[in-house]
């Protein structure tokens, strides 16, 4: 087995959690179950990961199991990489049945004819998910292993997800190599980015939950605030209640897709109250504006209901999972009043 | 209403401009942690060279007693004290005092290469109505400010404190005093590559906590600021509120959130930049460095002198 073949499988089974490795490694099969029998998964990774390699060695294991391998360790822990997404056009109306074998084919062609020295991979998973790994090389070098970037394509929608990470020039390359071999037009990245690749496919493809006009207004009895107590009166409960409300109108009520980011690039012109007698400027007021949070939408919701922001919050904000983008760049609508300004 | 300087706009400050560049150099680029310190009981400039040889002599003790930072190579710290008589506010200001740590391995005995591996000055930039009741003995240098690990700072922290009686705090910076912060360094000229204004927020008391970068382009951010300063030279806390009102109300426009219940953590601009915690870093020297110092000292020295 080839040495750089043995690292790379070594250090790919080093990112797994010791408690998970051996799921990944059945996930895998590369390695029989009586093989595995014989590791003790309870040792230290230095040692199971050494482990593996010898199991690996005498299976004569190449670059395509390591592969695959490797598209499995990123299948499960997607959240470890940043993902884009990507929309295809496609002129006319026609659907054309969707062929695996033929997409794969027309994949690699492309992509080998502009660039020989590629390793690529596929794998296919029940949700029409086909993941594309691949390693890249150089006109004069061999693929290295270590400079993947991965695809992840719903075969049945336009949508593609990429997460690249180094050798961003290579991205024109890959996104032909998509149109052609799945027969679109063309491909336009969308401002969206998350770690999260299953809230893109959320946002994407309309699965979280949608906010849904009630016209049945809930009465206020059904608005359980905690035992009663005839000594404490809510003050603002009116409030507080349209709060909710309009929360629950504007986001919905059920999970929000995990985002981590949000940016605004604002182009907007500075406005202020003219008894201020301050900044009177032609020019746009330049700013960059950035909201992280480990969940920004269910973040965000929170806002209101704790008196940080108004109820309804800014369209900037709540279009993102309907707009499905978390990149914006807003500038001054033109020859509107001041009251309504900025579409996102 | 307070007053704070502008670039240049009193005697004492234009004097701070005829400091030597290669002086004050250390001050630079560097991420300073800010201390109140008491005043010193009984300290004197005259005996520095011996403050030098008790500091090293008391860390070679601590460190024989276990208090090792390095594992494995042995490690000889020269200890470096002295006296920078221009870095004060006023004549009335005692010069800075800068503490120095060098490490020299064995194996580079021969050689004399010293690398640099913590420094920590104490300065007074308080102005001259601050010192009216000083008693006599005692030596007013109430801002400390470290770089390096923080052993070291712990170690020679505890050596002044046993030494001269004083008492060491770490030093928060308000959102009030941020936000003058950004304020004053916004209002000074920088050249067309200078970064942006940038404020970072926490929204505290949330399920999922939400952190907010807002950052202005600084011409437009200077722009705003020269027509809210009406006087050049002087800022006044009116003015200060009426910049980041002027800020917060730009944004609640877009995004209906109230900054100012937010809680300000960090401003930073082209020329220094501070954060809550009591850190600030100056990027651009070096008059304009050490003025921001400067101008953060008097902000803090008497938030110095009631906090410790």
């Amino acid at each position: 087995m080839d040495e750089i073949v043995a690292e790379y499988i070594r250090r790919t089974v080093l990112k797994i959690p010791r408690d998970e490795i051996k799921t990944v490694l059945q996930k895998w099969g590369f390695l029989s179950e009586a093989q595995l029998q014989t590791i003790n998964f309870c040792q230290i990774k230095e040692n199971i990961s050494q482990d593996v390699v010898q199991l690996c060695e005498e299976n004569s294991a190449g670059v395509k199991q390591a592969a695959v391998l490797d598209i499995i360790y990123n299948h499960i822990y997607s959240n470890k990489r940043v993902w884009s997404v990507y929309q295809m056009n496609k002129t006319g109306e026609e659907t054309d049945f969707f062929d695996v074998t033929d997409f794969k084919k027309k994949f690699k062609r492309r992509l080998q004819s502009a660039l020989t020295n590629v390793t690529i991979n596929f794998r296919e998973y029940e949700d029409n998910a086909i993941w594309i790994r691949i390693a890249w090389g150089t006109p004069y070098t061999k693929p290295n292993q270590y400079k993947t970037s991965y695809v992840v394509y719903h075969s049945q929608t336009p949508y593609v997800f990429i997460s690249v990470s180094v050798l961003k020039r290579n991205l024109p390359l890959l996104c032909q190599a998509l149109v052609a071999a799945s027969n679109y037009h063309d491909i336009h990245e969308m401002e969206l980015r998350s770690h999260s690749l299953n809230s893109l496919k959320d946002i994407v493809f309309k699965r979280y939950s949608q906010n849904f006009q009630s016209y049945y207004p809930r009465p206020i009895q059904e608005r359980n605030v905690g035992p009663e107590n005839s000594r404490i009166i809510q003050e603002n409960r009116n409030e507080k209640e349209r709060i909710q409300r309009v929360n629950s109108e504007v986001f919905g009520d059920g999970p929000q897709p995990k985002l981590e980011f949000a940016r605004y690039k604002l182009e907007t012109m500075f406005k202020s109250d003219p008894q201020m007698n301050v900044l009177n400027k032609k020019e746009p007021f330049r700013c960059l504006v950035k909201f992280s949070s480990p969940h920004l939408l269910e973040s965000l919701k929170s806002l209101a209901p704790v008196g940080m922001a108004d109820a309804p919050l800014s369209p900037l904000l709540t279009c993102i999972p309907h707009k499905a983008r978390n990149y914006f760049k807003i500038k001054e609508k033109k020859g509107v009043s001041p009251r309504s300004f900025v579409s996102p | 209403a307070r007053r704070a300087g502008g670039p240049f706009a009193n005697p004492e400050e234009r004097k701070l401009s005829l400091l030597d560049p290669q002086r004050i150099a250390f001050l630079l680029r560097k991420q300073w942690t800010l201390y109140s310190v008491t005043p010193l009981y009984r300290f004197s400039n005259a005996h520095l060279r011996n403050y030098s040889r008790l500091l090293s002599a008391f860390i070679a003790a601590e460190r024989q007693k276990g208090w090792a930072v390095e594992v494995g190579v042995e490690l000889d710290i020269k200890v470096a004290v002295s006296s920078l008589p221009d870095l004060k506010g006023s004549d009335q200001d005692h010069a800075a005092i800068l503490v120095e740590l060098f490490s020299r391995s064995p194996a580079s005995q021969k050689t004399s290469e010293e690398k640099l591996i913590w420094s920590g000055w104490f300065c007074s930039v308080c102005g001259d109505d601050f010192f009216e009741n000083m008693p006599e003995d005692f030596t007013c240098l109430p801002l400390f400010l470290t770089n390096g690990a923080e052993s070291y700072t712990a170690i020679v922290g505890s050596w002044f404190q046993k030494t001269f009686d004083c008492c060491f705090h770490r030093l928060a910076i308000s959102p009030l005093n941020l936000s003058w912060m950004a304020a004053m360094w916004t209002g000074c000229k920088v050249d067309k590559t200078a970064s942006a204004m940038e404020l970072i927020f926490s929204v505290p008391g949330l399920l999922q906590p939400l952190d907010i970068s807002y950052a202005i382009h600084p011409e437009d951010a200077k722009a705003l600021w020269d027509t809210v300063q009406k006087t050049p030279g002087e800022i006044t806390q009116e003015e200060v509120d009426i910049f980041m009102d002027c800020l917060y109300s730009h944004f609640h426009r877009h995004f209906k959130i109230r900054l100012s219940a937010a809680k300000l953590v960090k401003v930073s601009t082209a020329i220094a930049s501070a954060h809550c915690d009591g850190i600030i870093k100056v990027s651009l020297g070096p008059e304009i460095g050490v003025l921001a110092v400067v101008w953060t000292g008097r902000l803090l020295c008497p938030l110095a002198e009631t906090q410790a």
